[in-house]
């Protein structure tokens, strides 16, 4: 909402700095987004007489002037065409800048002195909407005689300040002039000087003489008022309104439009002017829409209308869509002589949904959403024919035609100032109270409060405690910090488990990653998960962004391939990430209950990696838990490379995958050189967390250590050759681990030699050579067995 | 033999003397005072003396060898340490040259602003609650006082997600993450004092200062006797934690469907102090979050009687205080993943 200062102090006293105002009224509840100064850049343009008017010597498109600039008379050289002796226009002297920054010099024009310029309207910040008599390309003549060498700011209305305020949705009463006059009245205590809204209907007849008015759809329109004027004359509207109207951000347009505008802006009711003798019949028919209706709205544009929105019709057609914007066929123009002026009320969400559908938003409909005060609407009509009188544009028919089927008047609601009290921490007395509701223009009584029709957003006692706070002022409220039933703060479980896994992460050289949450179907097609793929049954967006941010994430694949291919496109080295977050599972699609939201671990790597980086990785995360995580070849995660690929679980519960990618894949990620992923689903790893280590006592016996080395046929795992050798080791196993993989010289194709570092142990003697040799002997047994391994020597 | 004696200790610091090394001395050592050593031969001689010599030669002779070994131990002593200053002065390293660190990984900057405001409401016993992304419009809208006609449903912007419930209500990405305050109010434990961080969704196009992913962090208190007063402490506390002792807070009064009265609270400009700068656009200000008491109405609706408990609630964007704080000119980078931003923070 903008509002020049000016205006805004015709309604109410503001005796302070525009400045400290706007602090005030920001404090207050009413906040200032913006002040602007439209003059504020003029600086040294004055008003000039014409003295003397000759031919350029050198140029025959010049023209040479004298001009009297009070007590001095300067020479200016000019292209302009509509100057005569005599005439007063805005001059800018040496020095001077125009209204866009533009600074002038004195200086020499094809050989003549110029010491400054003749400026137009534009060069004074106004276009020819604003001064319909200035003339195109040339210089703005004053339509009446101005002291010579006075400052044109004030004469053309330059000096004001506007102010710009973000007002609140449940606050449609503050959508003008008068709303925020209303409030700071109450802020400061003074008056409130409403405009006179009382006309003296000097036309003839009644206004149900002319029009009738209708409503067939009551519950989208709860008021309609008509006024009519008699042999209105249209014409250009006086200075002051048009710099009003134009200050305010609204085009000046003719005088019957302009009050329509005008009113608006003070009252916040929108409204509209009609051509009577375009109203067939000279009824007004509020009714719905018939589907694929059309109608052509007064910007020229050809709409398609459905039975949700609400039309006014006469009884042949469509002339004006509800609440957005009138039409073509029965706007005001410069013939018209019988003028109806409408002021409704209508179904704020109706006018929302409607104007959502129609892609059109206008001043009227921006107000109306919010839900207007039906009783504001007769007030609105008297107005707008109150300044018909002023103006002298039109006589005023006596009596409004009113349907009124919905009602609205004040609401009583009940307070307590020990209530309110209680819900602010304050100790306001109730006389006090009643005293700042009274300011507000509420109507206190004993036991609560009248919210007049225009202030609907007060319902309850803990509105009521707002309106008292606003005016004792938020900032004198003391801050107290509440003791109360004492909490205690804290992590849960998960979320200090999660911070291990971060750490863990870190650590491991992995950097923390962002992603979005929604992705693009053809994510699915990349990672060539075939079409019954679990992976490919993802919720929807309604209306996303676009495609490509279109279906909720059922894996992490994408999001990390996507984050690897951002930094691999931006010729990174290398690029570690992780994320922890969530994939959404749905159990029906479309969604019938809210979808799994299980939270993942997810990580990938390219650049000097190799699989055992990641895994590597993805144990130290396991452990970072207490947990430990075991891997499975796998060939069946099908954007993974068939024999670099693991399934991992955790605690004998599968928790993910982790592998080499694919290099069709990576092909399709635009990724030049292997990649490495892994995603693991944390509550495997959380479930099999120890949160508090116990202590297992240490040797006090030193180890026998024997190194053992086995030729086990190629496709035999390391891990299962380990545990193998745990179960069958005797009792004095300790560990077993792997230090060593040869194959070559002395190892048969087809074969590899896989070396252990076993340790074995008593926890009450030192143990003899002979029972370590025979731990050995016994797992040799077991492993030729198993896995035909045998020794290598 | 009493010069016998001499002439061996003459020669044995010779000897030492002319040692270039440990081998040497130890030489000398066995050549003297070995087994076969020249002063123990003198020793085992000692028996033949008559027992009025004994005295005075054994005392000559024990002398002689604590002067010889004497002697080699304090010169092995000092070829070490020799040794030692030598190998060090060989060491000598360029202390220069850039250390060896492990690379790590770092934490996304929307995580360290994140984990700073938990530890400080952590601190001031809040609890820490989750919810889910995808939402009922139920939770999203209605259980906030957000019925279906209310202007605030167009206002945020909201993706919704194909399907219904069994009771026709749809589907939504949350658009805050007010949600979790009602469900977390619905639980029934009373008092509460929680916050409640994370991701939510809006319908705004990527540009610099806009990400349909963004992230919030909400509070929530409700107890007896809950008052603005108490609302104003809490965030206040929040306020000089968080960026620095000298800050000033002030609450606005605004609008929020779920709150009554409602506010939102300016911190003064942590760059400028509040004299105008290019952070605070001059106005020495900066608005960082929204908050107010919880509206009855959204007590009633999770079985709360509002004539007992009362509560406040705040919310505030963590991108923006994280996009401050890093000096970070382009919300997109937040998003996009690259090491070379990431490994910064």
């Amino acid at each position: 909402m903008i509002v020049p200062m000016s205006w805004l102090r015709e309604y109410a006293d503001a005796d302070v700095s525009t400045r400290d105002f706007a602090e005030d009224i920001t404090m207050f509840g009413q906040k200032v987004e913006a002040i602007t100064k439209p003059g504020e850049r003029i600086d040294r343009i004055v008003v000039g007489r014409v003295a003397g008017i000759t031919k350029h010597a050198g140029a025959d498109k010049l023209l040479v002037t004298k001009i009297d600039t009070g007590g001095r008379m300067i020479q200016v050289v000019t292209g302009a065409r509509n100057l005569s002796v005599g005439d007063f226009v805005p001059v800018a002297l040496d020095g001077a800048t125009l209204a866009n920054g533009v600074t002038i010099k004195s200086g020499e024009l094809r050989g003549e002195l110029s010491e400054g310029m003749l400026c137009s309207i534009e060069e004074l910040g106004y276009t020819r909407h604003d001064y319909p008599e200035a003339p195109e390309n040339g210089i703005y003549v004053f339509s009446e005689p101005r002291e010579p060498g006075a400052d044109v700011r004030p004469i053309l209305e330059l000096t004001d300040e506007v102010v710009e305020y973000e007002i609140t949705s449940n606050r449609a009463d503050c959508f003008s002039v008068v709303g925020i006059a209303r409030e700071v009245a109450a802020m400061y205590g003074g008056p409130l000087r409403f405009p006179d809204c009382s006309p003296e209907e000097l036309g003839g007849g009644r206004a149900a003489d002319h029009i009738a008015v209708r409503i067939d759809a009551p519950e989208l329109c709860p008021r309609y008022a008509a006024r009519v004027i008699r042999n209105a004359r249209i014409g250009v509207s006086p200075q002051w309104l048009r710099h009003r109207l134009t200050a305010a951000g609204v085009r000046p347009i003719n005088s019957i439009v302009d009050i329509t505008n005008y009113v608006m802006l003070e009252l916040g009711q929108p409204m509209h002017a009609f051509d009577i003798d375009e109203i067939a019949g000279r009824r007004i028919i509020v009714r719905n829409a018939r589907d694929g209706e059309t109608f052509v709205t007064l910007d020229g544009q050809r709409r398609e209308l459905d039975a949700s929105m609400l039309v006014i019709a006469d009884p042949e057609k469509a002339i004006a869509i509800a609440g957005i914007m009138g039409g073509e066929n029965s706007k005001v123009t410069e013939g018209a002589s019988a003028i109806l002026f409408e002021s409704a009320a209508f179904s704020g969400p109706n006018i929302r949904r409607s104007s959502k559908k129609l892609g059109l938003r206008t001043d009227a409909s921006s107000r109306y959403e919010k839900g207007l005060d039906p009783n504001l609407a007769l007030v609105a009509v008297n107005r707008a024919a109150r300044l018909v009188e002023l103006l002298g544009v039109g006589e005023v028919v006596p009596g409004v035609v009113d349907c009124y089927p919905g009602v609205v008047s004040d609401r009583d609601v009940a307070y307590t100032a020990d209530g309110v009290n209680r819900l602010l921490g304050t100790d306001i007395s109730g006389d006090a109270m009643a005293s700042m509701l009274r300011r507000l223009g509420l109507s206190p009584y004993p036991g609560g409060v009248s919210a007049p029709s225009f202030r609907r957003d007060i319902t309850r006692e803990a509105d009521v405690a707002e309106e008292i706070a606003r005016v004792y002022g938020y900032d004198n409220i003391p801050a107290t910090l509440a003791s109360g039933t004492p909490t205690v703060g804290r992590k849960n479980r998960e979320q200090l488990l999660e911070d291990r896994l971060k750490a863990a992460m870190a650590a491991s050289g992995y950097s923390e990653a962002l992603t979005y949450a929604f992705e693009s179907p053809k994510a699915f097609d990349r990672l060539l998960l075939p079409e019954d793929s679990e992976l490919r049954r993802a919720a929807r967006l309604v209306n996303p962004l676009g495609e490509d941010f279109s279906v909720m994430r059922t894996s992490m694949a994408n999001a990390i391939l996507t984050a690897l291919a951002a930094n691999y496109s931006k010729r990174n080295e290398s690029a570690a990430l992780y994320e922890i977050t969530k994939v959404y599972r749905p159990s029906a699609l479309p969604l019938q209950d809210l979808p799994d939201e299980p939270k993942v671990l997810a990580f990938g790597i390219y650049g000097g990696a190799d699989f055992y980086d990641i895994k590597g990785a993805a144990e130290a995360a396991a452990a970072s838990a207490g947990a430990e995580a075991d891997f499975e070849r796998t060939a069946d995660v099908p954007f993974l490379h068939p024999g670099r690929a693991a399934y991992v679980s955790v605690g004998g519960e599968r928790a993910g995958y982790i592998g080499e990618v694919h290099p069709d894949v990576l092909a399709a990620y635009g990724i030049g050189e292997r990649a490495y992923v892994a995603e693991l689903f944390v509550a495997p790893i959380y479930a099999n967390a120890i949160d508090r280590p116990a202590y297992k006592p240490l040797g006090r016996f030193p180890a026998a250590r024997r190194d053992v080395a086995l030729i086990v046929p190629e496709g035999v795992p390391a891990k299962a050759v380990e545990r193998a050798i745990l179960a069958s080791a005797g009792a004095y196993i300790e560990s077993a681990k792997l230090f060593d993989v040869y194959r070559g010289a002395g190892v048969a194709d087809g074969r590899k030699s896989l070396a252990y570092s076993l340790s074995f142990r008593s926890p009450d003697r030192t143990l003899t050579d002979a029972q370590a040799d025979e731990g050995v002997k016994s797992a040799l047994v077991r492993l030729a067995d198993e896995f035909d391994a045998r020794p290598r020597v | 033999m009493r010069e016998e004696l001499e002439q061996i200790k003459r020669e044995a610091a010779e000897g030492i003397r002319a040692a270039g090394g440990v081998k040497e001395l130890e030489e000398l050592r066995v050549a003297l005072l070995g087994k076969k050593g020249r002063l123990t031969g003198i020793l085992k001689g000692m028996g033949r003396l008559s027992a009025e010599e004994r005295p005075a030669l054994g005392q000559l002779a024990n002398e002689a060898r604590d002067f010889i070994e004497g002697g080699i131990s304090a010169a092995k002593a000092e070829l070490s340490r020799k040794a030692t200053l030598a190998r060090l002065a060989a060491e000598t390293i360029d202390v220069t040259l850039p250390g060896k660190a492990r690379a790590r990984g770092h934490y996304h900057p929307m995580t360290t602003a994140m984990e700073e405001l938990k530890r400080i409401f952590l601190g001031m016993r809040y609890e820490i609650a989750e919810g889910p992304d995808i939402e009922t419009e139920y939770y999203n809208f209605d259980a906030l006082n957000i019925p279906s006609d209310h202007p605030a449903r167009d206002e945020q912007d909201t993706f919704y997600v194909e399907g219904k419930d069994a009771d026709g209500g749809g589907f939504a990405l949350r658009t805050a993450t007010s949600p979790v305050q009602a469900r977390t109010m619905e639980r029934g434990r009373l008092p509460i004092r929680m916050i409640c961080p994370g991701q939510v969704f809006r319908a705004d196009e990527v540009d610099a200062t806009h990400s349909p992913v963004f992230h919030q962090m909400e509070g929530l208190v409700v107890d007896k006797g809950v008052t603005f007063g108490d609302l104003k402490g809490a965030l206040m506390v929040f306020a000089r934690e968080f960026l620095g002792e000298d800050t000033r807070a002030r609450f606005r009064p605004h609008y929020f469907p779920f709150t009554e009265p409602s506010a939102e609270m300016d911190v003064s400009c942590f760059k400028c102090g509040g004299a105008g700068c290019n952070v605070c656009k001059g106005e020495g200000w900066i608005e960082v979050l929204g908050c107010g008491m919880v509206h009855p109405r959204v007590l009633e609706m999770r079985g709360i009687d509002p004539a007992v408990y009362s509560g406040f609630a705040f919310g505030m964007g963590l991108e923006r205080i994280a996009m401050l704080r890093g000096a970070i000119s382009d919300m997109r980078l937040l998003f996009e993943n690259d090491v070379n931003f990431l490994n910064q923070f």
